[in-house]
């Protein structure tokens, strides 16, 4: 009896935090999965009904060559993304570890300061001020080298390498972070010990630093897997956004869903491709949590 | 004590949520003597004041509230039809008409202005307000892209007046950082004009696309000439700041970029569009129309239907054209204005009273919201990726009734 009452008073402690999930992450993917059931749109905007899974039959036709190199795409940057992000934030968060480091906060406020600017704006100050041909910096570079000025968003390889600075600049505050803090966790005494064993720095960030921040870092690296792969902004600001697009063709599965679908202003249509992405992106990240587990055991 | 305060903390803040379900209050004040109308809007401080202080002409009977709103197109997609969240008006151009209208928010303005009264009003505001043989938009200004050149650069005698003359300067200019003329080459709002000017449009009126009919491909091979001696990137500030830098002789622009233009010290001249040689017809872009678009839910409610016919025919004179015209040079949409010495005088309004025989209104059916990204791929393809013509058009002909067949 008592124990029962205890798991009441457990709930309904919770309950305030389980209701604001319930109202800002279930209801939204509730209330799409409703919609992409109906006919939602200009022409049936409050008077909609019900009409089964036609949209999602709809849906298929975007799911063409053009979404499965969008796909591909959106893996390749998800991976290249994923590895250059730990790796770096693994190296820059050890230098900030360094015993005797001068002016650490220092760097580490610096180092968070992409972080402090709005995303829109860091996009934009990026195409216009460093990647354009006309007045970005890399061109005055170029110019002062006497060599060709390059059009470097035009491309679809140099157009995804400066997505792909870009998306670094702005992620790997958090990464250095989490990094930093999993660090500082790890007992110093187990690098005494490798010390007198005379592990050396590669040896003991293989053998020691890493198993100890792995469980640390693993919510980041899930959390970070999520926003990249069904990363937007920094894809469609820098070569896709409509009237200053640049030439290259580089989409996403969502800029690709963007242009061929919600754009239609059909609801219930978007909706329906909405939701299969979802669920293609559920399905993806509970893979890649199954292979870690089979690693682990 | 303590699971006790924890357990009403708890209570407290799961209560939170819901205490936005309170009934709102009555409205304070003497309603019986005096009616408030909201209009939402998102235009500039200036335009904005200068509709308010001729609105406030109309106080104390009525007092009307203008409300700037961020993303008002698709706010009003939210809550159109709520009488409690929607505004009683909304000022805005008039290419999103067609969408509302459909979704049912929208109320004519003849239930509210008579047909003498409006036709007073320039005709090209009229039919672009003009949506299924309905008027909806109460046309107060519109706006269009003008021809800009640089006096320091281009002399009087060398600006062109046909597009193989503008495409010779072209050539004899640019080079070295510096441009003949420079416009936002790949981007289907100023492109228009080009395809317009062979005849060729977008989208006819039916809602069918046209982007592969051999006009608008006559239109897109002619403009590749020109596309190639301008810089690769062609978006709005790339095109504008090289203007701006003196960098580019000439440039087709909105008149918002004349402000800041002039700010950057730059000889300014404007003249007409160059004609196309092959047609004998000039560039052609589209045109904006500014006005008052009167929401069903506030019309259907008699203690306002009185008071949105004196705010629309407050509008219906030429003082708020002339306020406009000085507050922020825009072409007023009533005609008399073009009368008055104000008006007159001013070059760049006059320029666009010209051009408004020519300009286009941009389509107002809602399948022309998906033609934007459509023809701006389109244009990316052959300006910058080097696609055959045809080959592109067809494409995007194809992805144009695909996307237009998904809307419905």
């Amino acid at each position: 009896m008592k124990g029962k009452r205890r798991t009441l008073s457990a709930w309904f402690s919770q309950a305030p935090v389980l209701l604001i999930i319930a109202l800002i992450v279930v209801f939204p993917i509730g209330y799409t999965a409703y919609i992409s059931l109906t006919n939602m749109n200009v022409y049936h905007w409050f008077d909609f009904q019900i009409i089964g899974l036609g949209n999602y039959l709809k849906a298929l036709a975007v799911f063409d060559s053009g979404f499965l190199g969008a796909l591909l795409i959106t893996l390749l940057w998800t991976a290249v993304n994923m590895v250059l992000q730990l790796v770096i934030a693994f190296i820059m968060a050890s230098l900030l570890n360094i015993q005797k480091l001068k002016a650490r906060r220092v760097y580490k406020t610096v180092l968070m300061f992409p972080w402090a600017m709005p995303g829109y704006v860091s996009i934009l100050l990026w195409k216009n001020g460093i990647f354009n041909s006309s007045f970005g910096l890399l061109n005055q570079w170029l110019e002062k080298l006497h060599l060709a000025p390059m059009r470097w968003l035009a491309g679809d390889v140099s157009a995804f390498i400066a997505c792909l600075v870009v998306n670094l600049w702005l992620a790997l505050p958090f990464m250095i972070m989490i990094m930093d803090g999993a660090l500082q966790s790890v007992d110093k005494s187990y690098y005494e010990n490798a010390i007198l064993d005379g592990a050396g720095w590669f040896t003991r960030s293989v053998r020691l630093t890493i198993p100890a921040i792995r469980p640390i870092i693993a919510p980041a690296v899930v959390i970070t897997l999520f926003t990249t792969f069904k990363q937007f902004d920094v894809i469609y600001l820098l070569t896709q956004q409509v009237g200053a697009k640049t030439g290259a063709n580089i989409h996403t599965v969502l800029t690709y869903a963007y242009e061929n679908a919600f754009v239609t202003n059909n609801y219930g249509y978007s909706s329906a491709i909405s939701m299969i992405i979802f669920f293609f992106l559920i399905a993806f990240v509970t893979l890649s949590n199954l292979k870690r587990k089979e690693k682990k055991a | 004590m303590k699971r006790i305060f924890a357990l009403t903390l708890s209570a407290l803040l799961l209560c939170t949520p819901f205490s936005a379900c309170v009934k709102p209050a009555e409205e304070g004040g003497s309603a019986a003597q005096s009616v408030t109308l909201t209009i939402w809007h998102d235009k500039e401080d200036a335009v904005a004041a200068a509709l308010q202080s001729e609105l406030d002409k109309l106080q104390p009977e009525i007092r009307v509230v203008l409300e700037k709103k961020n993303g008002l197109t698709e706010a009003l997609k939210m809550v159109g039809n709520d009488p409690k969240a929607a505004p009683d008006l909304y000022f805005f151009a008039h290419d999103k008409l067609g969408v509302y209208a459909e979704m049912g928010i929208l109320t004519p303005i003849t239930e509210f202005v008579d047909a003498d009264t409006l036709a007073q009003f320039l005709p090209m505001t009229l039919s672009a307000a003009t949506y299924k043989g309905e008027l909806y938009q109460l046309p107060i200004y519109f706006e269009t892209l003008l021809f800009m050149y640089n006096r320091a650069n281009m002399r009087e005698d060398q600006v062109p007046a046909t597009t193989e003359q503008l495409y010779a300067y072209m050539e004899e200019v640019t080079g070295g950082g510096h441009y003949g003329f420079l416009e936002q080459h790949s981007n289907a709002y100023y492109s228009a004009g080009w395809i317009h000017g062979f005849g060729g449009e977008l989208i006819n009126a039916d809602g069918v696309p046209q982007l592969n009919t051999e006009q608008t491909i006559r239109a897109l091979e002619y403009h590749l000439r020109f596309a190639r001696l301008m810089t690769g990137e062609s978006e709005y500030a790339t095109v504008n700041t090289l203007f701006k830098e003196g960098r580019a002789a000439a440039t087709i622009g909105g008149p918002w970029l004349i402000p800041t233009v002039r700010e950057a010290g730059i000889d300014l001249g404007l003249a007409p569009m160059p004609i196309v040689d092959e047609t004998g017809l000039p560039l052609a872009p589209y045109s904006g129309v500014q006005g008052l678009h009167v929401l069903k839910v506030a019309a259907e409610n008699p203690a306002k239907h009185e008071a949105i016919k004196a705010v629309l025919h407050q509008l219906c004179n030429t003082d708020i054209g002339v306020a406009m015209a000085a507050a922020s040079g825009c072409a007023p949409a009533f005609a008399a204005c073009y009368e008055l010495d104000e008006v007159k005088n001013d070059e760049m309004v006059m320029m666009m009273h010209a051009l408004a025989q020519s300009a286009v209104p941009m389509p107002n059916i809602p399948e022309m919201d998906v033609m934007w990204n459509v023809v701006g791929n389109m244009l990316v393809d052959i300006n910058m990726r080097k696609v055959n013509v045809r080959e592109a058009a067809d494409k995007a002909q194809k992805q144009a009734e695909n996307l237009i067949a998904a809307m419905k």
